[in-house]
Parts: C-alpha cells; sequence; structure tokens
C-alpha cells in the first residue's frame, strides 16, 4: 500500500532500461517510514529515513544522509548511513561514504577513503522476510 | 625482513621494520613497518603494523595504523582498527571495524613487559599489622643491637625451657 502510494505521489518513479522501476529521491525530497519495493531505490541529496526493503538496488548519493535499514540486492554507499544493512548480492562503499552500523553483505567492497564502523559479515544472506 | 612460503612462525614475533609473509605465523605479530601477506600466506595471530596489506588468509585482529587493504584474493577474520580501510571486490571479511584516527608511533619493542603491580596498597595495612613479628625476626640474627636483644629475651621468654632459636623464623601467627 505504502508502496504505491510513494509511486503516485514522487516525481522521480521512473522505468529503467533494465525494465526495473526506480525511485529517485532528490536534495528536496524526502521519505520517512517504511519502504518495500520491487525496484531500485536511489537517493541523491535527499533525506530519508526508515526502512527500506527493495527488490532491485540501493544507492545513496554523496551529501546525502540516511538512518534506515537498508536490504536491497546491490547498495552503493556514497553518503552517510546509520543502521543496519544487508546487501544480497554486493556492498559498495565508496570513497565518500559513511557507513556506521552491521553489515551483511555477500560480497564486499570498500574503496580507499570510506568509512566503516560496525560488524562485518560476509557469506550467504539469510533471508528475513520483508515486511515484518 | 621475508618469510618464505615453507618458513613458519609459532609464537611472538616482533620486527622493526617491514615484514613480507609467504608462509605460516601462529601467535602474535607486531611490527614496526608495513606487513606484506602474501596469496600463499595464513596468518592466525593478533597482529600489528604500520600498514596492512592481505592477499593471503589471516585469522586474528587486526591493527594497522595507517591502513589496511584487503586484496581480492585476500580473506581476514577477525576484528578489526584502522584509520583508512580497504576491501577489494572478491576478499572476503568478516568481524567487527572500527574506524577512528590511531596515534602513528610505532610501538616499543616489548621488552618482557613488566606488569604493573597493584597489590602494594593493598599490602601495606597487613605489614603493618605483624610490625612485631617483624622485629622478632631481625632479633635472633642479630643479638648485639639494643632493641635486638630485648626482643631477643621476649622470644626466650614465650618458648620457656628451650633455647632461643638463633636462625628460625619464629611464628606468625
Amino acid at each position: 500500500m505504502e508502496t504505491q502510494e510513494i509511486v503516485a505521489t514522487t516525481e522521480h518513479a521512473e522505468s529503467k532500461r533494465d525494465g526495473q522501476k526506480k525511485i529517485v529521491l532528490g536534495p528536496n525530497d524526502s521519505l520517512e517510514g517504511k519502504l518495500v519495493y520491487d525496484g531500485h531505490f536511489q537517493v541523491d541529496g535527499g533525506r530519508a529515513e526508515g526502512e527500506f526493503r527493495v527488490g532491485g538496488n540501493i544507492d545513496i548519493g554523496p551529501n546525502t544522509t540516511v538512518k534506515a535499514l537498508l536490504e536491497a540486492s546491490n547498495v552503493t554507499v556514497k553518503g552517510e548511513v546509520e543502521g543496519r544493512l544487508t546487501a544480497r548480492d554486493k556492498l559498495t562503499i565508496g570513497k565518500s561514504g559513511r557507513l556506521n552500523g552491521d553489515v551483511q553483505a555477500r560480497r564486499l567492497q570498500i574503496e580507499d577513503g570510506a568509512t566503516l564502523n560496525g560488524y562485518v559479515r560476509m557469506g550467504d544472506i539469510e533471508q528475513q522476510a520483508p515486511g515484518s | 625482513m621475508a618469510l618464505g612460503p615453507r618458513d613458519r612462525v609459532v609464537g611472538l614475533l616482533y620486527v622493526d621494520g617491514d615484514l613480507r609473509v609467504g608462509g605460516v605465523i601462529e601467535g602474535e605479530l607486531e611490527i614496526t613497518g608495513d606487513l606484506e601477506v602474501e596469496d600463499a600466506a595464513t596468518i592466525k595471530a593478533s597482529v600489528a603494523a604500520r600498514q596492512v596489506s592481505i592477499r593471503g588468509q589471516v585469522s586474528g585482529p587486526v591493527v594497522a595504523r595507517k591502513r589496511l587493504v584487503v586484496s581480492r584474493s585476500g580473506s581476514l577474520i577477525g576484528d578489526v582498527q584502522v584509520p583508512r580501510l580497504v576491501v577489494q571486490d572478491g576478499a572476503t571479511f568478516s568481524g567487527n571495524v572500527s574506524m577512528t584516527a590511531l596515534s602513528d608511533a610505532p610501538p616499543k619493542a616489548p621488552v618482557v613487559e613488566a606488569t604493573p603491580v597493584e597489590a602494594a596498597p593493598v599490602e601495606a595495612a597487613p605489614v603493618a599489622a605483624i610490625a612485631p613479628a617483624v622485629e622478632t625476626v631481625v632479633a635472633p640474627t642479630d643479638g648485639a643491637a639494643a632493641t635486638s636483644s630485648r626482643t631477643a629475651r621476649k622470644v626466650n621468654k614465650s618458648s620457656k625451657g628451650k633455647p632461643a632459636p638463633t636462625k628460625g623464623k619464629p611464628k606468625r601467627r
């Protein structure tokens, strides 16, 4: 329900070439609450707080602060993230990225300059029931 | 300094300078310079160095004063304390990461570190309590001193009949 609301109200929902939907939060957008979404989710300068579980990828752009529980296939952090994070496939922390929280990922890439504080666990991801 | 693929260290290894490891190290590893763990290397140790680069297997806590790099062939299982961390795609890493700026000063050589004596103030009181007993310890060994002879007499009194012990320690209780 919430998902549909967000898609309906955001101007930034668009279709990507790979056919997957995408939500982009720009500098003037904000999202607070829980998002369960079947596409990609990108926060670029916007503010996001809550719990985001998406089927696609999550991208946190530079100069962006996100306080949330995140779960996605691929997660890229170039901004600041506070909260637990699960990448079913790969987590990338860019050189401007800051991540405070526990991390679970199948693959991990941390670029020089990135900041990470938290527990890292790698390997196969135990599936958390979405929406629980 | 370099340890080849057939070299092995079990214990505490302290290196003043850089170290390149191709073999096995178990125990504790402290390096003032940089540590390079090659593909074939296996390290089961707590590691402290300026810069650590891992292409082999490491399990144990790692403290790097400058930077830690886990390359794509590398595997690190252990808690990490570093100011800068690089993990390349393909690397395996599990553990707690704490990133705060550490002082760049190299560690001092572990010259059988003197463990601080913390018990001293606690012991002070009992020692004072048995002070008279300490006096009698002195007495039999040095009968010439006036005070000692006095205490020596006391000892004589207490050990009725028997000759005063000249050397044996008086009972403390």
